[in-house]
């Protein structure tokens, strides 16, 4: 495969080669980023394929002054907060218990946590949606509460009160 | 679990899931869908250009051309019947043929035979023709300075008109004007022809001063003196001994080309077969101050077109204009 920086110019020039490679490359934490976000595995596939589409779209404006991955993935967190904003989806999303790979990926799929990775992943789902997004950002991404406060769009005082009400609920949840 | 146990269970998460399933096959179509959507506008753009494009270069540099009579060469082809002349484009008819050409939307010129010419500007500012030699009928409804003729002695312009135009490769011409007024000019010199009136053209020289068509013969030939073969003051009192009140153009046109030592003579002979309008004084009119002359034309000209419109119909006093009446 060529060199990530060689497959983005491609794909800039409009060469769907290049792109579907790109696509090969970074569809892993696209759809981690996804699937953490919404919290539900189909909600993450649907994103993934829009943040995809939108990527092509948008390709042409990447000048490389950071890393792609940098901006490819703070597309995604667009991507992902733009749908929920426009639907207005709120409601929690459950993922089902007694399908723990929905939440942790397909079985073909590597690497996949055992034990406590799988139920943090799945406590992760059942966080309030606003509580699991910064907590997401936050903890997993390493976005400062300024950035997410501007992302999701509400005040940085707010991030930081939903954080902490993820963290407790996490350890809510797998204490018992 | 404490938080620091939580935060390093969080740091052990992968930073990397693969989706259940490809997820490519739902992208892909969607990626053709929106390179094609992202053409399509361009595309729209692209065919309207070009029709703009098409459409202009098929109506604006090129004028109708329909055969008259014979076979009139249009560039290197035999008018068969009708063709396009486009700019830069020449007409020529030999002794047996003939052409009409429509200039654009405002107006037409027959093409006598013997005639030789070349559409040199097609806009809606600019009709223009170079009359090599040979002659045309022109006949224009437009506002005045839209259709030119240029000639080897100078140009005749539309000043709303009618009119036949005749010259010979060198720029020996005669204009004459059936309907409306045309200017001819060559550099400075300029000759307004009015309605029913005629001017003689020569090389290098331009307009000569124009006269009425029923003119008497000396006092045509007294003009051509004038105009073309230095007549100079001799043939200058012989115009002005022989000019009539209807002859009131010409004397106007000699006013401003005669020695300045003979103007007061010119003048004096004009006021007295054409009294001046108010307004216009003798001073002034000698200095060729351009107010009063204008002013001295416009009542000449009002004189003049309404002797010719009502020939036949009234007898029109040609020093006032009014209505003759017979005691």
């Amino acid at each position: 495969m060529a060199p990530p920086d060689d497959l983005v110019a491609r794909a800039q020039a409009g060469d769907q080669t290049a792109f579907r490679d790109l696509y090969r490359q970074h569809v892993g934490r696209v759809y981690a980023l996804c699937l953490r976000l919404t919290g539900n595995s189909g909600d993450a596939e649907e994103r993934t394929q829009d943040v995809f589409v939108r990527l092509w779209d948008k390709l042409r404006t990447f000048r490389g002054e950071s890393a792609f991955s940098s901006w490819l993935h703070r597309l995604v967190v667009n991507v992902v907060l733009n749908e929920r904003r426009t639907t207005g989806r709120r409601e929690r999303r459950v993922m089902p218990v007694e399908d723990p790979v929905t939440v942790g990926g397909a079985q073909h799929t590597a690497p996949l946590q055992v034990g406590l990775s799988i139920d943090l992943e799945r406590a992760i789902a059942e966080l309030p949606d606003g509580a699991r997004e910064v907590f997401v950002l936050f903890d997993i991404e390493g976005y400062a509460h300024a950035e997410i406060a501007e992302l999701v769009g509400i005040a940085e005082g707010t991030s930081k009160a939903q954080l902490f009400r993820a963290r407790q609920l996490l350890r809510e949840k797998l204490a018992g | 679990m404490n938080e620091d146990e939580l935060l390093r269970a969080v740091g052990r998460l992968p930073r990397s899931i693969e989706p259940p399933r490809d997820l490519w096959p739902g992208i892909e179509p969607r990626l053709r869908r929106r390179r094609h959507w992202y053409w399509i506008p361009l595309a729209v753009a692209a065919m309207l250009a070009l029709v703009v494009i098409a459409r202009s270069i098929q109506t604006q540099p090129a004028w109708d051309v329909t055969m008259l009579a014979g076979r009139p060469l249009l560039g290197n082809t035999r008018l068969a019947a009708s063709g396009r002349l486009r700019v830069g484009d020449w007409l020529q008819t030999d002794d047996s043929s003939r052409a009409l050409i429509a200039i654009g939307h405002i107006g037409q010129v027959e093409v006598k035979p013997g005639t030789r010419l070349q559409l040199v500007a097609a806009r809606r500012d600019d009709h223009r023709l170079a009359l090599a030699r040979g002659g045309i009928d022109a006949t224009v409804d437009a506002v005045p300075r839209l259709f030119f003729v240029d000639t080897p002695a100078g140009t005749a312009i539309d000043l709303g008109c009618a009119y036949t135009l005749e010259t010979d490769s060198l720029g020996n011409g005669r204009l004459h004007v059936t309907r409306g007024e045309v200017a001819f000019e060559t550099g400075p010199r300029s000759s307004r022809v009015l309605l029913g009136a005629i001017i003689q053209t020569r090389p290098a020289i331009g307009p000569g001063i124009p006269y009425v068509e029923d003119a008497p013969g000396p006092l045509v030939r007294a003009l051509v003196a004038f105009d073309f073969e230095n007549g100079g003051a001799r043939a200058a009192r012989t115009i002005l001994a022989l000019g009539r009140a209807q002859d009131a153009m010409s004397l106007w046109h000699l006013l401003q080309r005669v020695d300045p030592t003979l103007r007061a003579m010119v003048y004096d002979r004009l006021a007295a077969l054409v009294p001046p309008p108010p307004g216009v004084t003798r001073s002034r009119a000698i200095a060729l101050d351009s107010r009063a002359l204008e002013g001295y034309w416009t009542k000449i000209h009002g004189i003049h077109f309404r002797r010719m419109i009502l020939r036949g119909v009234r007898e029109i006093d040609p020093r006032t204009g009014t209505t003759r009446r017979h005691e």
